[in-house]
Protein backbone atom coordinates (compact mmCIF):
# COMPACT_ATOMS: atom_id res chain seq x y z
CA UNK A 1 0.00 0.00 0.00
CA UNK A 2 1.70 3.26 -0.98
CA UNK A 3 1.54 5.53 1.85
CA UNK A 4 1.47 9.27 1.05
CA UNK A 5 2.95 11.53 4.51
CA UNK A 6 -0.28 13.37 5.63
CA UNK A 7 1.42 16.49 7.04
CA UNK A 8 -1.85 18.99 8.59
CA UNK A 9 -3.05 22.14 6.71
CA UNK A 10 -1.28 24.83 8.49
CA UNK A 11 1.98 22.97 7.67
CA UNK A 12 1.27 22.92 4.41
CA UNK A 13 -0.23 26.40 3.98
CA UNK A 14 2.59 27.36 5.29
CA UNK A 15 5.37 25.57 3.28
CA UNK A 16 2.80 26.78 -0.18
CA UNK A 17 4.74 30.09 1.31
CA UNK A 18 7.95 29.13 1.59
CA UNK A 19 9.45 30.26 -1.69
CA UNK A 20 7.74 33.59 -1.86
CA UNK A 21 8.50 34.37 1.91
CA UNK A 22 12.08 33.43 1.40
CA UNK A 23 12.43 35.65 -1.92
CA UNK A 24 11.25 38.63 -0.47
CA UNK A 25 12.33 38.09 2.78
CA UNK A 26 15.96 37.74 1.28
CA UNK A 27 16.03 40.12 -0.90
CA UNK A 28 14.15 43.38 0.35
CA UNK A 29 13.75 42.56 4.10
CA UNK A 30 17.23 41.34 5.12
CA UNK A 31 18.83 44.23 3.08
CA UNK A 32 16.10 47.04 4.32
CA UNK A 33 17.51 46.30 7.83
CA UNK A 34 21.40 45.87 6.61
CA UNK A 35 21.39 49.21 4.89
CA UNK A 36 19.77 50.75 8.55
CA UNK A 37 22.62 48.77 10.22
CA UNK A 38 25.34 49.88 7.58
CA UNK A 39 24.22 53.75 8.59
CA UNK A 40 25.72 53.48 11.73
CA UNK A 41 29.38 52.71 10.43
CA UNK A 42 32.26 53.46 8.43
CA UNK A 43 31.77 50.97 5.36
CA UNK A 44 33.83 52.06 1.94
CA UNK A 45 33.35 50.00 -0.72
CA UNK A 46 36.97 50.74 -2.07
CA UNK A 47 38.18 47.48 0.30
CA UNK A 48 37.99 44.71 -0.09
CA UNK A 49 37.94 43.31 3.33
CA UNK A 50 35.28 44.94 5.28
CA UNK A 51 35.68 45.56 9.34
CA UNK A 52 32.90 48.01 9.91
CA UNK A 53 34.09 50.69 12.17
CA UNK A 54 31.20 52.33 14.41
CA UNK A 55 31.65 56.16 13.83
CA UNK A 56 29.31 57.80 15.94
CA UNK A 57 26.24 59.14 13.95
CA UNK A 58 29.75 60.60 11.80
CA UNK A 59 27.36 59.33 8.29
CA UNK A 60 24.60 61.35 9.13
CA UNK A 61 26.25 64.19 10.60
CA UNK A 62 27.86 64.63 7.29
CA UNK A 63 24.98 64.98 4.96
CA UNK A 64 23.40 66.99 7.60
CA UNK A 65 26.18 69.45 8.05
CA UNK A 66 26.25 69.92 4.42
CA UNK A 67 23.29 70.64 4.07
CA UNK A 68 22.45 68.19 1.21
CA UNK A 69 19.99 65.95 3.06
CA UNK A 70 17.87 68.94 3.75
CA UNK A 71 18.03 69.80 0.09
CA UNK A 72 17.39 66.40 -0.89
CA UNK A 73 14.31 66.15 1.07
CA UNK A 74 12.84 69.37 -0.29
CA UNK A 75 13.24 68.84 -3.76
CA UNK A 76 11.92 65.58 -3.43
CA UNK A 77 8.88 66.60 -1.77
CA UNK A 78 8.28 69.50 -4.42
CA UNK A 79 8.77 67.36 -7.07
CA UNK A 80 6.39 64.62 -5.47
CA UNK A 81 3.44 67.10 -5.26
CA UNK A 82 3.65 68.53 -8.70
CA UNK A 83 3.42 65.19 -9.91
CA UNK A 84 0.14 63.95 -7.81
CA UNK A 85 -1.39 67.14 -8.22
CA UNK A 86 -1.07 67.48 -12.38
CA UNK A 87 -1.63 63.54 -12.35
CA UNK A 88 -4.52 63.77 -10.28
CA UNK A 89 -6.35 66.51 -11.95
CA UNK A 90 -5.30 65.62 -15.34
CA UNK A 91 -6.38 61.99 -14.65
CA UNK A 92 -10.07 62.91 -13.32
CA UNK A 93 -10.41 64.95 -16.53
CA UNK A 94 -9.34 62.71 -18.56
CA UNK A 95 -11.48 59.90 -17.28
CA UNK A 96 -14.78 62.70 -17.23
CA UNK A 97 -13.62 62.80 -20.64
CA UNK A 98 -13.69 59.49 -21.63
CA UNK A 99 -16.66 58.12 -19.30
CA UNK A 100 -18.52 60.28 -21.63
CA UNK A 101 -18.14 56.98 -24.13
CA UNK A 102 -18.54 58.21 -27.40
CA UNK A 103 -15.61 56.98 -28.38
CA UNK A 104 -14.56 53.61 -29.54
CA UNK A 105 -13.31 52.61 -26.44
CA UNK A 106 -11.19 50.08 -26.96
CA UNK A 107 -8.54 51.87 -29.23
CA UNK A 108 -8.65 54.99 -26.93
CA UNK A 109 -7.70 53.27 -24.17
CA UNK A 110 -4.91 51.22 -25.79
CA UNK A 111 -3.41 54.86 -27.35
CA UNK A 112 -3.95 56.04 -24.10
CA UNK A 113 -2.05 53.70 -22.34
CA UNK A 114 0.70 53.73 -24.13
CA UNK A 115 2.97 56.20 -22.30
CA UNK A 116 2.65 53.46 -19.44
CA UNK A 117 4.11 51.24 -21.59
CA UNK A 118 6.83 52.99 -22.03
CA UNK A 119 9.98 52.06 -20.11
CA UNK A 120 10.89 54.87 -17.63
CA UNK A 121 14.58 55.29 -19.16
CA UNK A 122 13.23 55.38 -22.54
CA UNK A 123 10.59 58.06 -20.99
CA UNK A 124 13.58 59.91 -19.73
CA UNK A 125 15.18 59.72 -23.01
CA UNK A 126 12.12 60.55 -25.14
CA UNK A 127 11.92 64.21 -22.77
CA UNK A 128 15.80 65.05 -23.02
CA UNK A 129 15.17 65.18 -26.48
CA UNK A 130 12.03 66.72 -26.61
CA UNK A 131 13.18 69.67 -24.11
CA UNK A 132 16.89 69.36 -25.61
CA UNK A 133 17.98 72.76 -25.77
CA UNK A 134 18.95 73.81 -29.40
CA UNK A 135 16.99 71.50 -31.25
CA UNK A 136 13.83 70.21 -29.59
CA UNK A 137 10.09 70.29 -30.16
CA UNK A 138 9.38 72.09 -26.70
CA UNK A 139 11.20 74.88 -27.34
CA UNK A 140 10.14 75.17 -31.18
CA UNK A 141 6.41 75.26 -30.40
CA UNK A 142 6.82 77.51 -27.21
CA UNK A 143 8.64 79.93 -29.39
CA UNK A 144 6.24 79.49 -31.86
CA UNK A 145 3.33 80.20 -29.41
CA UNK A 146 5.54 83.19 -27.95
CA UNK A 147 5.80 82.02 -24.89
CA UNK A 148 9.40 82.35 -25.25
CA UNK A 149 11.91 84.94 -26.49
CA UNK A 150 14.39 82.49 -27.27
CA UNK A 151 15.46 78.64 -27.09
CA UNK A 152 16.04 77.71 -23.39
CA UNK A 153 17.96 74.49 -22.16
CA UNK A 154 15.62 73.23 -20.20
CA UNK A 155 17.65 70.38 -18.25
CA UNK A 156 20.38 72.52 -18.01
CA UNK A 157 18.69 75.51 -16.14
CA UNK A 158 18.32 75.52 -12.27
CA UNK A 159 15.26 76.81 -12.56
CA UNK A 160 13.43 74.50 -14.94
CA UNK A 161 15.17 71.28 -14.72
CA UNK A 162 12.98 69.69 -11.75
CA UNK A 163 9.84 70.65 -13.72
CA UNK A 164 11.04 69.47 -16.68
CA UNK A 165 11.31 65.89 -15.18
CA UNK A 166 8.41 66.26 -13.81
CA UNK A 167 6.47 66.91 -16.95
CA UNK A 168 8.24 63.59 -18.11
CA UNK A 169 6.88 62.29 -14.75
CA UNK A 170 3.39 62.90 -15.36
CA UNK A 171 3.31 61.88 -19.09
CA UNK A 172 4.26 58.26 -17.51
CA UNK A 173 2.06 58.21 -14.67
CA UNK A 174 -1.03 60.01 -16.29
CA UNK A 175 -2.31 56.85 -17.74
CA UNK A 176 -1.93 55.07 -14.43
CA UNK A 177 -4.50 57.67 -12.84
CA UNK A 178 -6.90 58.21 -15.83
CA UNK A 179 -7.26 54.27 -16.30
CA UNK A 180 -7.89 53.71 -12.38
CA UNK A 181 -10.46 57.02 -12.05
CA UNK A 182 -12.19 55.87 -15.05
CA UNK A 183 -12.69 52.03 -14.04
CA UNK A 184 -14.07 53.28 -10.72
CA UNK A 185 -16.42 56.00 -12.63
CA UNK A 186 -17.66 52.81 -14.90
CA UNK A 187 -18.57 50.87 -11.38
CA UNK A 188 -21.18 53.86 -10.21
CA UNK A 189 -24.32 52.31 -10.93
CA UNK A 190 -26.82 54.44 -13.55
CA UNK A 191 -29.56 55.04 -11.89
CA UNK A 192 -27.43 57.07 -9.49
CA UNK A 193 -27.12 59.77 -12.36
CA UNK A 194 -30.25 59.40 -13.25
CA UNK A 195 -32.13 60.01 -10.12
CA UNK A 196 -29.83 63.27 -9.94
CA UNK A 197 -30.90 64.44 -13.50
CA UNK A 198 -34.72 63.90 -12.30
CA UNK A 199 -34.09 65.90 -9.28
CA UNK A 200 -32.63 68.56 -11.74
CA UNK A 201 -29.02 68.66 -10.58
CA UNK A 202 -26.75 69.99 -12.26
CA UNK A 203 -23.53 68.57 -13.75
CA UNK A 204 -21.06 69.79 -11.42
CA UNK A 205 -23.50 68.95 -8.22
CA UNK A 206 -23.59 65.50 -9.86
CA UNK A 207 -19.72 65.37 -9.77
CA UNK A 208 -19.41 66.54 -6.54
CA UNK A 209 -22.39 64.58 -4.72
CA UNK A 210 -22.45 61.19 -6.80
CA UNK A 211 -18.86 60.63 -8.53
CA UNK A 212 -16.72 62.05 -6.23
CA UNK A 213 -18.03 59.85 -3.22
CA UNK A 214 -18.21 56.87 -5.27
CA UNK A 215 -14.62 57.27 -6.41
CA UNK A 216 -13.38 57.73 -2.94
CA UNK A 217 -11.75 54.39 -2.13
CA UNK A 218 -9.85 54.68 -5.75
CA UNK A 219 -8.82 58.22 -5.46
CA UNK A 220 -7.04 57.13 -2.18
CA UNK A 221 -5.99 54.27 -3.47
CA UNK A 222 -4.35 55.68 -6.53
CA UNK A 223 -2.77 58.49 -5.28
CA UNK A 224 -1.10 56.93 -2.54
CA UNK A 225 0.54 54.49 -5.35
CA UNK A 226 1.46 57.73 -7.22
CA UNK A 227 2.82 59.49 -3.97
CA UNK A 228 5.62 56.06 -3.24
CA UNK A 229 6.31 56.24 -7.02
CA UNK A 230 7.63 59.85 -7.36
CA UNK A 231 8.85 59.40 -3.99
CA UNK A 232 11.02 56.76 -5.29
CA UNK A 233 11.89 57.95 -8.59
CA UNK A 234 15.25 57.13 -10.13
CA UNK A 235 15.86 56.66 -13.49
CA UNK A 236 14.03 59.48 -14.81
CA UNK A 237 16.27 61.65 -12.92
CA UNK A 238 19.53 59.68 -13.56
CA UNK A 239 19.13 60.08 -16.90
CA UNK A 240 17.75 63.38 -17.61
CA UNK A 241 19.63 65.66 -14.97
CA UNK A 242 21.91 63.51 -12.86
CA UNK A 243 20.94 65.22 -10.07
CA UNK A 244 21.96 68.67 -11.88
CA UNK A 245 21.85 71.32 -12.56
CA UNK A 246 23.74 72.93 -8.82
CA UNK A 247 21.43 69.95 -6.89
CA UNK A 248 18.73 71.07 -8.42
CA UNK A 249 16.83 67.82 -9.11
CA UNK A 250 19.23 65.76 -6.41
CA UNK A 251 16.47 63.93 -4.88
CA UNK A 252 16.62 61.61 -2.05
CA UNK A 253 17.42 58.86 -4.33
CA UNK A 254 20.11 60.85 -6.03
CA UNK A 255 21.52 61.63 -3.26
CA UNK A 256 21.49 57.69 -1.88
CA UNK A 257 23.00 56.52 -5.10
CA UNK A 258 25.76 58.90 -5.79
CA UNK A 259 27.19 58.33 -1.99
CA UNK A 260 27.10 54.81 -2.47
CA UNK A 261 28.06 53.62 -6.04
CA UNK A 262 29.71 57.23 -7.31
CA UNK A 263 31.59 58.13 -4.02
CA UNK A 264 31.63 54.36 -3.06
CA UNK A 265 30.66 55.53 0.59
CA UNK A 266 28.50 52.80 1.43
CA UNK A 267 27.55 53.92 5.03
CA UNK A 268 27.12 57.55 4.01
CA UNK A 269 24.24 56.10 1.61
CA UNK A 270 22.80 53.83 3.94
CA UNK A 271 22.32 56.81 6.03
CA UNK A 272 20.33 58.92 3.66
CA UNK A 273 18.49 55.94 2.66
CA UNK A 274 17.35 54.92 6.37
CA UNK A 275 16.49 58.82 6.91
CA UNK A 276 14.37 58.48 3.86
CA UNK A 277 12.53 55.27 4.93
CA UNK A 278 11.94 56.06 8.25
CA UNK A 279 10.30 59.73 6.42
CA UNK A 280 8.42 57.36 3.75
CA UNK A 281 6.78 55.10 6.37
CA UNK A 282 5.65 58.09 8.59
CA UNK A 283 4.36 59.62 5.62
CA UNK A 284 2.47 56.69 4.20
CA UNK A 285 1.10 55.86 7.78
CA UNK A 286 -0.15 59.44 8.66
CA UNK A 287 -2.06 59.88 4.80
CA UNK A 288 -3.60 56.78 5.53
CA UNK A 289 -4.97 57.72 8.87
CA UNK A 290 -5.44 61.50 7.43
CA UNK A 291 -7.71 59.75 4.25
CA UNK A 292 -9.27 57.45 6.97
CA UNK A 293 -10.42 60.23 9.21
CA UNK A 294 -11.75 62.31 6.34
CA UNK A 295 -14.04 59.94 5.56
CA UNK A 296 -16.24 59.85 8.70
CA UNK B 1 -31.91 78.99 -24.39
CA UNK B 2 -29.02 79.76 -21.86
CA UNK B 3 -28.97 76.21 -21.44
CA UNK B 4 -28.71 75.34 -24.74
CA UNK B 5 -25.20 77.39 -25.09
CA UNK B 6 -23.91 76.44 -22.26
CA UNK B 7 -23.76 73.10 -22.81
CA UNK B 8 -22.43 73.66 -26.40
CA UNK B 9 -19.68 75.71 -24.55
CA UNK B 10 -18.98 72.52 -22.50
CA UNK B 11 -19.11 70.28 -25.36
CA UNK B 12 -16.42 72.74 -27.08
CA UNK B 13 -14.05 72.52 -23.98
CA UNK B 14 -14.59 68.66 -23.60
CA UNK B 15 -13.49 68.33 -27.51
CA UNK B 16 -10.45 70.95 -26.36
CA UNK B 17 -9.42 69.41 -23.15
CA UNK B 18 -9.73 65.46 -25.19
CA UNK B 19 -7.51 67.15 -28.40
CA UNK B 20 -4.68 68.56 -26.13
CA UNK B 21 -4.83 65.92 -23.80
CA UNK B 22 -4.34 63.63 -26.20
CA UNK B 23 -1.39 65.01 -27.67
CA UNK B 24 0.40 65.31 -24.44
CA UNK B 25 0.21 61.24 -24.67
CA UNK B 26 0.43 60.85 -27.86
CA UNK B 27 2.73 63.02 -29.75
CA UNK B 28 5.99 62.49 -27.81
CA UNK B 29 5.84 58.99 -28.94
CA UNK B 30 4.97 59.97 -32.75
CA UNK B 31 8.24 62.29 -32.41
CA UNK B 32 10.32 59.49 -31.02
CA UNK B 33 9.32 57.50 -34.45
CA UNK B 34 9.71 60.25 -36.31
CA UNK B 35 12.98 61.23 -35.22
CA UNK B 36 13.69 57.73 -35.49
CA UNK B 37 13.42 57.85 -39.83
CA UNK B 38 14.92 61.11 -40.25
CA UNK B 39 19.17 61.52 -41.46
CA UNK B 40 21.19 62.80 -39.06
CA UNK B 41 21.46 65.98 -40.97
CA UNK B 42 17.49 67.18 -40.71
CA UNK B 43 17.56 65.75 -36.95
CA UNK B 44 19.65 68.66 -36.36
CA UNK B 45 17.51 71.15 -38.22
CA UNK B 46 15.78 74.01 -36.31
CA UNK B 47 12.69 74.56 -36.66
CA UNK B 48 11.67 71.25 -37.13
CA UNK B 49 9.90 69.42 -39.42
CA UNK B 50 6.65 67.36 -38.65
CA UNK B 51 7.13 64.59 -41.39
CA UNK B 52 10.53 63.82 -42.41
CA UNK B 53 12.10 65.22 -46.15
CA UNK B 54 13.85 62.25 -46.62
CA UNK B 55 12.48 59.01 -45.21
CA UNK B 56 15.09 56.69 -44.37
CA UNK B 57 15.47 52.77 -42.64
CA UNK B 58 19.34 53.51 -42.05
CA UNK B 59 19.15 53.84 -38.07
CA UNK B 60 16.98 50.67 -38.07
CA UNK B 61 19.53 49.02 -39.85
CA UNK B 62 22.38 50.42 -38.15
CA UNK B 63 20.64 49.07 -35.10
CA UNK B 64 19.77 45.68 -35.99
CA UNK B 65 23.09 44.81 -37.39
CA UNK B 66 24.71 45.76 -34.10
CA UNK B 67 25.46 42.96 -32.26
CA UNK B 68 25.13 44.60 -28.75
CA UNK B 69 22.25 45.91 -29.53
CA UNK B 70 20.73 42.91 -30.06
CA UNK B 71 21.93 41.59 -27.32
CA UNK B 72 20.46 43.72 -24.89
CA UNK B 73 17.37 43.16 -26.35
CA UNK B 74 17.77 39.00 -26.18
CA UNK B 75 19.02 39.49 -22.37
CA UNK B 76 15.89 41.60 -21.37
CA UNK B 77 13.65 38.91 -22.68
CA UNK B 78 15.60 36.20 -20.31
CA UNK B 79 15.42 38.49 -16.94
CA UNK B 80 12.08 39.34 -17.69
CA UNK B 81 11.09 35.79 -18.66
CA UNK B 82 13.28 34.77 -16.40
CA UNK B 83 11.13 36.91 -13.63
CA UNK B 84 8.00 36.26 -14.82
CA UNK B 85 8.23 32.29 -14.68
CA UNK B 86 9.71 32.65 -10.73
CA UNK B 87 7.13 35.08 -9.35
CA UNK B 88 3.90 33.64 -11.44
CA UNK B 89 4.81 30.57 -9.32
CA UNK B 90 6.18 31.57 -5.60
CA UNK B 91 2.95 34.14 -5.85
CA UNK B 92 0.69 31.94 -6.75
CA UNK B 93 1.83 29.55 -4.19
CA UNK B 94 1.56 32.09 -1.48
CA UNK B 95 -1.81 33.58 -2.82
CA UNK B 96 -3.06 29.89 -2.41
CA UNK B 97 -1.98 29.60 0.93
CA UNK B 98 -3.13 32.78 1.92
CA UNK B 99 -6.53 32.36 0.20
CA UNK B 100 -7.24 28.62 1.50
CA UNK B 101 -5.08 28.22 4.54
CA UNK B 102 -5.48 31.56 6.26
CA UNK B 103 -3.44 31.78 9.43
CA UNK B 104 -1.16 33.94 12.02
CA UNK B 105 1.81 33.26 10.13
CA UNK B 106 -0.49 33.90 6.78
CA UNK B 107 -1.46 36.82 8.33
CA UNK B 108 2.05 38.80 9.00
CA UNK B 109 3.26 37.50 5.36
CA UNK B 110 0.40 39.44 3.90
CA UNK B 111 0.93 42.94 5.87
CA UNK B 112 4.62 42.45 5.52
CA UNK B 113 3.74 41.74 1.74
CA UNK B 114 1.97 45.34 1.63
CA UNK B 115 4.77 46.94 3.39
CA UNK B 116 7.61 46.32 0.70
CA UNK B 117 5.86 48.67 -1.71
CA UNK B 118 7.01 51.33 0.54
CA UNK B 119 10.57 50.45 0.61
CA UNK B 120 12.66 52.82 -2.10
CA UNK B 121 14.95 50.12 -4.37
CA UNK B 122 17.80 52.77 -4.22
CA UNK B 123 17.36 52.29 -0.42
CA UNK B 124 18.32 48.86 -0.04
CA UNK B 125 20.33 48.43 -3.15
CA UNK B 126 23.51 49.02 -1.63
CA UNK B 127 22.94 46.19 0.86
CA UNK B 128 21.52 43.95 -1.81
CA UNK B 129 24.81 44.90 -3.61
CA UNK B 130 26.76 43.09 -0.84
CA UNK B 131 24.23 40.47 -0.36
CA UNK B 132 25.35 39.23 -4.48
CA UNK B 133 28.78 39.68 -3.91
CA UNK B 134 28.71 37.58 -0.65
CA UNK B 135 26.59 34.79 -3.07
CA UNK B 136 29.25 35.46 -5.98
CA UNK B 137 26.39 36.57 -7.97
CA UNK B 138 26.87 39.90 -8.85
CA UNK B 139 27.42 40.40 -12.92
CA UNK B 140 25.14 37.63 -13.36
CA UNK B 141 21.11 38.13 -14.94
CA UNK B 142 20.14 35.68 -12.08
CA UNK B 143 20.68 38.33 -9.69
CA UNK B 144 18.64 40.69 -11.72
CA UNK B 145 15.91 37.96 -11.97
CA UNK B 146 15.81 37.24 -8.20
CA UNK B 147 15.82 41.02 -7.27
CA UNK B 148 13.11 41.62 -9.47
CA UNK B 149 11.42 38.47 -8.29
CA UNK B 150 11.75 40.14 -5.00
CA UNK B 151 10.00 43.77 -5.73
CA UNK B 152 7.38 41.71 -7.72
CA UNK B 153 6.03 39.00 -6.09
CA UNK B 154 4.03 41.24 -3.23
CA UNK B 155 2.08 42.56 -5.82
CA UNK B 156 1.26 39.54 -7.90
CA UNK B 157 0.53 37.41 -4.51
CA UNK B 158 -2.27 40.24 -3.10
CA UNK B 159 -3.75 40.34 -6.48
CA UNK B 160 -3.73 36.23 -6.84
CA UNK B 161 -5.26 35.86 -4.11
CA UNK B 162 -8.46 37.47 -4.91
CA UNK B 163 -8.70 35.89 -7.87
CA UNK B 164 -8.50 32.90 -5.59
CA UNK B 165 -10.90 33.53 -3.09
CA UNK B 166 -13.53 34.34 -6.20
CA UNK B 167 -13.48 30.15 -6.22
CA UNK B 168 -15.44 27.90 -4.56
CA UNK B 169 -14.26 26.00 -1.77
CA UNK B 170 -16.46 23.08 -2.80
CA UNK B 171 -13.94 22.13 -5.78
CA UNK B 172 -11.39 21.17 -3.68
CA UNK B 173 -13.99 19.61 -1.32
CA UNK B 174 -14.72 17.08 -4.08
CA UNK B 175 -11.30 16.56 -5.49
CA UNK B 176 -10.62 15.20 -1.95
CA UNK B 177 -13.29 13.01 -1.45
CA UNK B 178 -12.11 11.78 -5.44
CA UNK B 179 -8.75 11.41 -3.14
CA UNK B 180 -6.87 14.07 -4.92
CA UNK B 181 -3.81 15.16 -3.15
CA UNK B 182 -3.55 18.81 -2.39
CA UNK B 183 -0.65 20.03 -4.41
CA UNK B 184 -2.85 17.92 -7.58
CA UNK B 185 -6.01 19.90 -6.87
CA UNK B 186 -4.46 23.31 -7.11
CA UNK B 187 -2.24 22.17 -10.17
CA UNK B 188 -5.06 20.81 -11.79
CA UNK B 189 -8.26 22.12 -10.94
CA UNK B 190 -7.39 25.71 -10.02
CA UNK B 191 -4.62 26.97 -11.38
CA UNK B 192 -7.09 26.30 -15.09
CA UNK B 193 -9.51 28.27 -13.27
CA UNK B 194 -7.79 31.27 -13.17
CA UNK B 195 -6.04 31.86 -16.20
CA UNK B 196 -7.27 35.83 -16.20
CA UNK B 197 -5.19 36.12 -12.90
CA UNK B 198 -2.52 34.60 -13.74
CA UNK B 199 -2.09 36.54 -17.03
CA UNK B 200 -2.91 39.71 -15.13
CA UNK B 201 -0.18 38.90 -12.43
CA UNK B 202 2.12 37.54 -15.67
CA UNK B 203 1.62 40.85 -17.15
CA UNK B 204 2.54 43.22 -14.66
CA UNK B 205 5.41 41.16 -13.44
CA UNK B 206 6.88 41.50 -17.04
CA UNK B 207 6.02 44.84 -17.96
CA UNK B 208 8.05 45.73 -14.29
CA UNK B 209 11.39 43.38 -15.06
CA UNK B 210 11.16 44.70 -18.76
CA UNK B 211 11.21 48.55 -17.27
CA UNK B 212 14.30 47.65 -14.95
CA UNK B 213 17.46 50.15 -15.04
CA UNK B 214 18.35 50.50 -11.46
CA UNK B 215 19.40 47.12 -11.15
CA UNK B 216 21.28 46.31 -14.19
CA UNK B 217 22.92 49.34 -14.21
CA UNK B 218 24.39 48.00 -10.67
CA UNK B 219 24.82 44.83 -10.46
CA UNK B 220 25.96 44.49 -14.10
CA UNK B 221 29.52 44.58 -15.09
CA UNK B 222 29.92 43.77 -18.55
CA UNK B 223 28.25 44.47 -21.80
CA UNK B 224 27.37 41.13 -23.24
CA UNK B 225 25.01 40.61 -20.24
CA UNK B 226 23.46 43.76 -19.88
CA UNK B 227 19.89 44.56 -20.52
CA UNK B 228 18.35 47.61 -22.67
CA UNK B 229 17.58 50.49 -20.63
CA UNK B 230 20.94 50.45 -19.06
CA UNK B 231 22.85 49.20 -22.36
CA UNK B 232 21.56 52.02 -24.19
CA UNK B 233 22.29 54.34 -21.24
CA UNK B 234 26.04 52.80 -21.61
CA UNK B 235 26.39 53.23 -24.83
CA UNK B 236 24.48 55.75 -26.38
CA UNK B 237 24.73 58.23 -23.58
CA UNK B 238 27.46 60.19 -24.14
CA UNK B 239 28.97 62.73 -21.47
CA UNK B 240 28.48 65.64 -23.74
CA UNK B 241 26.21 65.59 -26.59
CA UNK B 242 23.82 62.59 -27.66
CA UNK B 243 23.37 60.54 -30.89
CA UNK B 244 19.92 61.11 -31.71
CA UNK B 245 19.34 59.06 -34.14
CA UNK B 246 20.53 56.03 -32.51
CA UNK B 247 18.94 56.85 -29.20
CA UNK B 248 15.15 57.37 -30.77
CA UNK B 249 15.90 54.50 -33.01
CA UNK B 250 16.15 51.89 -30.10
CA UNK B 251 13.85 53.56 -28.11
CA UNK B 252 11.25 52.49 -30.86
CA UNK B 253 12.82 49.05 -30.37
CA UNK B 254 12.59 48.64 -26.54
CA UNK B 255 8.86 50.03 -26.52
CA UNK B 256 7.94 48.09 -29.28
CA UNK B 257 7.14 44.75 -27.45
CA UNK B 258 5.44 46.86 -24.48
CA UNK B 259 3.31 48.43 -27.15
CA UNK B 260 2.18 44.55 -28.57
CA UNK B 261 1.24 43.23 -24.83
CA UNK B 262 -1.08 46.86 -24.56
CA UNK B 263 -2.25 46.22 -28.00
CA UNK B 264 -3.25 42.27 -26.97
CA UNK B 265 -4.05 42.36 -23.58
CA UNK B 266 -5.18 46.03 -22.25
CA UNK B 267 -8.17 44.48 -20.84
CA UNK B 268 -6.32 42.42 -18.80
CA UNK B 269 -3.68 44.82 -18.14
CA UNK B 270 -6.27 46.94 -16.80
CA UNK B 271 -8.14 44.52 -14.81
CA UNK B 272 -4.93 43.79 -12.53
CA UNK B 273 -4.46 47.44 -12.23
CA UNK B 274 -7.43 48.30 -10.39
CA UNK B 275 -8.87 44.61 -9.20
CA UNK B 276 -6.57 45.95 -5.60
CA UNK B 277 -7.74 49.38 -5.50
CA UNK B 278 -11.46 49.29 -6.79
CA UNK B 279 -12.66 46.37 -4.54
CA UNK B 280 -10.71 47.76 -1.72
Amino acid sequence: MARTIKISSSVFGSLLMLPAAGIVGGFIFLPVIQSVYYSFFTFKLTRKKLPLIWNNFDNYRQVWETGRLQNAFSITFQFMLMVVAAVFILGLILALLLNRGRTNERLTRSLGLLPWGTPTVITALLWSWMFQGEYGFINFLLLRLGLIAKPISYLVNPSTALAAVAVAAVWRQLPFMFIMLLAGMQGIPGEMYEAAYIDGANRLQTFVHITLPFLRNVIRASILVTIITNFKQFPLFWTMTGGGPMNKTETLAILTYKNAFVNLDFGVGAAVAAAWMVVLVIFSLVYSRMVREAEY
Amino acid sequence: MKREAQKIAGNAAAVIASIILGLFLLFPIYWLLVTSFKVNMEIYRFPPDLIPRTFTLENYREIFSDNSVMQYILNNFIVAFGTTLLTMTASSLAGYSLSRYPSIFGKIVRTSLLSTQMFPIVGLILALYVIFRNMNLINTRFSLIISLSAVTIPFSTILIKGFFDDITRTLEEAAQIDGCSRLRTFAVIILPLSKPGLLAIGLYTFMQAWDDFLFAVTFILTDVKRTLSAGIAMKFLGEVSYDWAMVTTVSIAGVLPMFILIFLFQKHMVAGLTAGAVKG
